[in-house]
């Protein structure tokens, strides 16, 4: 125990001398402040120049053209479309389509409805853009004016007609489980920042190991430390620093997004930061477990590589066993139903639990027994493979040469020594 | 204080590496652990420091099972390696604490020793920063620090210049006197038969001889003559196929048997002109030859 302590404080005074680790934590913790701070400083920016900033003249707009063989159709279209497309200066003109298309492409206006009848136009641009969406409006806007015409001709009062398709229904959602809506950010965040930091701090215990034994280290720790310490030292040691590190980026969001509320007036970044409390416990706690049980195996097959180069063909297999489970996981949010087979199952495997259970706590109702079943199988599976990989590492610390079959590895730790 | 290794035995997987390895070290004396390379010598090292336990067999100090909490032991092993990125003192520190030491204790006597190896400057320096035969001593650091009562020192002369050498035959002597248990694994022996008053050879996982250096020279078969002579090729010529010549010119006359040695002193006097004539005395060198079935 007590080296393990020793073991902890030294892997620890590693980490908070690793100018690389220490760099990126700052870095984002800035770039953080700074962002949440861009919209206060734009508004103070523009509330400077607000009273000199005269309203743009309706010319600077761009051009949108209206043109039919009727006057009085294009006079009704203008008349409709004015209101709905207010970011462009929406004029008749009588040319013939020949000129028209000619002054698009020279770029004095930037579009054109050439209408046939109030149901068949012809919609002329230069580039069309990915995001253009006039003719999906322009096609609401004259059906309702289709409809409108057509009640009218029917011997309705127009404001009737108007009324009858502008009916709003009333409507209420009453969520007796959880809002997936509300949910779906912070539990992504977590995935997505649980996800990242398993794989950085996977990756650097298993480098840290194997530099301990490529740079022959090892051959003095073995002798001086128990391996079991040793794992748990190293591991853990990751596991505060990874939380570390996160709480001081988050807590750094927090705080700036706090003092900066006013401003950052967006039902999405609300959502992230309105996290409940239960929930904030359950995330800590899958974190942690779900941080553990990887970074032991990271730890144990970085001590079988006897070279850095083989750490990443090693830890494939670990590798692609946490993608799987997070695409399971990201899949299964993404197509809303979190309560699927997969991820049922997921719930109570250890390797996939800490982010299939977390979901569905986050985005549906799971009864308590659940829960506790899962976390009691991820704390038994964390203890085993902590042990277990303690045990491999005392073995693969002292094997030189070709990275050893894993089997080999095994059945060496079983081997009744 | 006597260290006993008793009938050890390890297997890894099928491979048997150590058969019925025995030897006894004592307190005050520094013992040679001989072998070539892949005989045994690291995992027998690497029982006696508890790294892993052997199949069969004892370790026992004073007669009693070795208690690893109680007993320091000091290993300087033949691969080096510390934290090449880390500083000297924060390394030296934690490898002291993890043999128990308190921190003040820890820095008082690497201090200590960073003086008498002449390393103090660099107490403060990253170790990749340093030569070859620097991180050696910085090295040796660790195996002393924490005044352990065994001293395992595998190679320790590789890699040093005379002056270092010196350094380091002086801290080892110091260290004997103290009378602790020093045990050396080495290539080179002139410096076991230097410090060594004891040996063990081991080749193929066996010890093929062990006990002390006066007494394995002088039970060596004394069947070999060296002769210094003006006549040498007329003795070749007469002796044939049991002369063989040294570098410096000298003959060795090979013996049927240890009992023809008067005769032939007696003829050679005799029948030639003779500076010189003596029993060939083997070295340490011709002893591990033999035992170790192998030239260096």
């Amino acid at each position: 125990m007590k080296q393990f302590g020793k073991i902890l404080k030294f892997e620890l005074m590693g980490y908070a001398k690793n100018k690389i680790f220490v760099g990126i934590t700052v870095f984002l913790m800035v770039a953080i402040a700074v962002v949440t701070f861009v919209p206060n400083i734009i508004s103070a920016f523009s509330s400077d120049t607000g009273e000199d900033t005269v309203p743009s003249e309706p010319t600077s707009a761009p051009v949108m053209i209206i043109s039919s063989s009727d006057p009085a159709l294009s006079v009704t279209v203008q008349t409709y479309f004015i209101p709905v497309f207010t970011g462009y200066a929406v004029v008749i003109s009588d040319e013939e389509p020949e000129a028209i298309k000619e002054s698009i492409v020279s770029g004095e206006a930037e579009c054109a409805f050439i209408m046939d009848s109030l149901s068949s136009y012809t919609y002329y641009v230069n580039n069309l853009s990915m995001y253009d969406s006039n003719t999906v409006i322009a096609d609401e806007v004259l059906r309702e004016l289709y409809r409108i015409t057509a009640m009218v001709g029917g011997g309705l009062s127009p404001e009737t007609a108007s009324d009858i398709l502008s009916v709003m229904i009333e409507s209420r959602t009453e969520t007796l489980g959880k809002d997936q809506m509300e949910n779906f950010f912070y539990t992504y965040i977590m995935i997505f920042a649980l996800y990242m930091v398993i794989l950085l701090y996977g990756q650097m215990v298993a480098t840290n190991v194997a530099t301990e034994k490529s740079s022959r280290a090892m051959e003095l720790l073995v002798t001086s430390a128990d391996p079991t310490a040793m794992m748990f030292g190293k591991v853990i040691a990751s596991c505060l620093a990874g939380l570390t590190q996160l709480i001081l980026i988050f807590g750094t969001a927090m705080l700036f997004y706090n003092l900066n509320k006013s401003a950052l007036e967006n039902p999405i970044i609300a959502s992230i930061f309105d996290i409940p409390f239960d929930l904030f416990i359950y995330m800590i706690v899958f974190f942690v477990l779900g941080f553990l049980i990887y970074a032991f195996m990271f730890g144990a097959i970085g001590s079988t590589a006897s070279k850095l180069e083989d750490i990443n063909t090693s830890v494939m297999p670990i590798t692609f066993l946490f993608v799987i489970a997070f695409m399971v996981v990201v899949f299964s949010m993404a197509s809303g139903s979190v309560d699927n087979t997969a991820m049922l199952i997921c719930s109570y495997i250890p390797f996939t639990s800490p982010m299939a259970m977390f979901t569905r706590i986050c985005m549906s109702t799971v009864m308590w027994y659940e829960i506790f079943i899962s976390i009691f199988v991820l704390v038994a599976s964390v203890i085993g493979i902590g042990f277990l990989s303690a045990k491999i590492y005392r073995v693969g610390v002292l094997l030189y040469g070709m990275p050893p079959k894993i089997t080999t590895v095994v059945k060496t730790v079983f081997k009744k020594q | 204080m006597l260290l006993e290794i008793k009938d050890i035995n390890k297997s890894f997987g099928e491979k048997r590496v150590l058969t019925g390895v025995s030897f006894s070290v004592e307190g005050g004396r520094a013992f040679g652990l001989l072998g070539r390379n892949g005989a045994g010598k690291t995992t027998t090292i690497r029982i006696l420091m508890n790294v892993f336990p052997s199949d069969s067999g004892q370790i026992l100090l004073d007669g009693e099972p070795i208690d690893y909490k109680k007993i320091g032991i000091g290993y300087l092993p033949e691969e080096r390696g510390l934290y090449p990125r880390k500083v000297i003192i924060d390394q030296l520190v934690y490898f002291a604490e993890l043999k128990g030491m308190t921190r003040k204790d820890a820095v008082r006597a690497i201090d200590y020793w960073l003086e008498r190896l002449g390393m103090t400057e660099y107490r403060s320096k990253r170790l990749e920063t340093l030569s070859k035969g620097n991180q050696q001593k910085i090295q040796l650091v660790t195996a002393l620090a924490h005044d352990p009562e065994i001293v395992i020192l595998d190679e320790p002369f590789s890699g040093l210049d005379p002056v270092n050498a010196m350094l380091l035959k002086d801290v080892v002597r110091e260290q004997i006197e103290k009378g602790k248990i020093v045990l050396f694994s080495s290539h080179q022996m002139s410096y076991i038969e230097e410090f060594c008053d004891a040996i063990a050879i081991i080749n193929a996982g066996k010890v093929a001889i062990s006990g002390s250096l006066f007494d394995i020279k002088r039970n060596y078969v004394r069947d070999r003559l060296v002769v210094s002579s003006r006549d040498t090729e007329t003795i070749r010529a007469d002796f044939a196929d049991s002369v063989t010549e040294l570098e410096n010119g000298s003959l060795i006359i090979k013996l049927a048997s240890p009992e023809e040695k008067p005769e032939v002193m007696r003829r050679l006097v005799e029948n030639y002109d003779i500076d010189e004539v003596k029993v060939f005395e083997p070295s340490l060198n011709d002893i591990f030859v033999e035992y170790a079935g192998a030239q260096i």
